[in-house]
């Protein structure tokens, strides 16, 4: 494989992070905030994968890879969790909402 | 196998922007996990055929069923979405932001100081990941296994019936 391929990788995946920092900052929709980050964290574990591949590491990045999606999943679990108590308290998930809780 | 890597990238980064800029969400959750489908396979591609399994099975199949649960918890008229969110108006400018930083990083990748480092052949055994997750990683796993439950736990308190 060559350079250009990884080039073109490390392209994307800044490209993937930015679009998903856009959707962070400018959208007030819990479920959408937390497709923000899963945007963003895609182009990290591709990163990941990458330097694996360069450094001929690959087992060593699979296991990161495999923490980084651990990860993943418990913060969209608990992201949709408060997003579905949010909805059933306030009847939308803005986090504009997360405002008016006690505390 | 170059073409395939171009093209699951080329299919990444649209479905991956096409999730941020839908404005339902149930088609940027699907959007989502075909975009995760597209990096398992170049992670299948790049020889990482565990993580890629992971990433399939887990971000492409799981997350994308606890996305819809959440949608199909919530039945929020569109019109009060679009009036609520206006992610429209709001995602109007992701393109000009992303052709803007796209040509900023090629112009960046195409400057004669950048190189990436030639790949290393992979001098591994095939059971080195069973090593390196067991062994060299095994204070790592008690850390996800705790942050598992410690999720879990989460989710029961957040979903626990009023009295």
């Amino acid at each position: 494989m060559n350079a250009f391929v990884e080039t073109a990788m490390l392209v994307v995946g800044f490209l993937l992070i930015i679009a998903g920092c856009y959707g962070l900052i400018r959208t007030y929709h819990l479920l959408k905030i937390v497709i923000g980050v899963e945007v963003a964290m895609k182009a990290v574990t591709m990163f990941i994968v990458l330097a694996g591949f360069i450094n001929g590491k690959a087992a060593l990045a699979q296991t990161f890879v495999i923490t980084v999606i651990v990860i993943e999943v418990v913060v969209a679990v608990v992201a949709v969790g408060i997003a579905i108590n949010l909805y059933n308290n306030y009847g939308s998930m803005d986090v504009r909402n997360l405002k008016k809780l006690k505390g | 196998m170059e073409a395939v890597v171009y093209i699951c990238l080329g299919l990444m980064f649209i479905f991956g922007v096409l999730a941020v800029m839908f404005r339902s969400i149930l088609k940027s959750a699907i959007a989502l996990a075909v975009a995760s489908a597209m990096l398992g396979i170049i992670m299948y591609v790049l020889g990482s055929v565990w993580a890629a399994i992971f990433e399939i099975s887990v971000c492409s199949g799981l997350i994308t069923v606890i996305f819809i649960s959440a949608i199909s918890l919530s039945n929020t008229d569109k019109q009060d979405l679009a009036k609520l969110y206006e992610d429209k108006e709001r995602m109007a400018f992701l393109p000009t932001v992303l052709i803007i930083s796209g040509v900023t990083l090629l112009l960046v990748v195409t400057s004669p100081a950048f190189s990436l480092p030639a790949a290393v052949p992979v001098a591994e055994a095939a059971d080195t990941l069973r090593e390196t997750l067991w062994i060299h990683r095994q204070v790592d796993i008690w850390g996800q296994a705790m942050v598992i439950i410690t999720g879990a736990l989460t989710v029961v308190a957040l979903f626990k019936e009023r009295e």
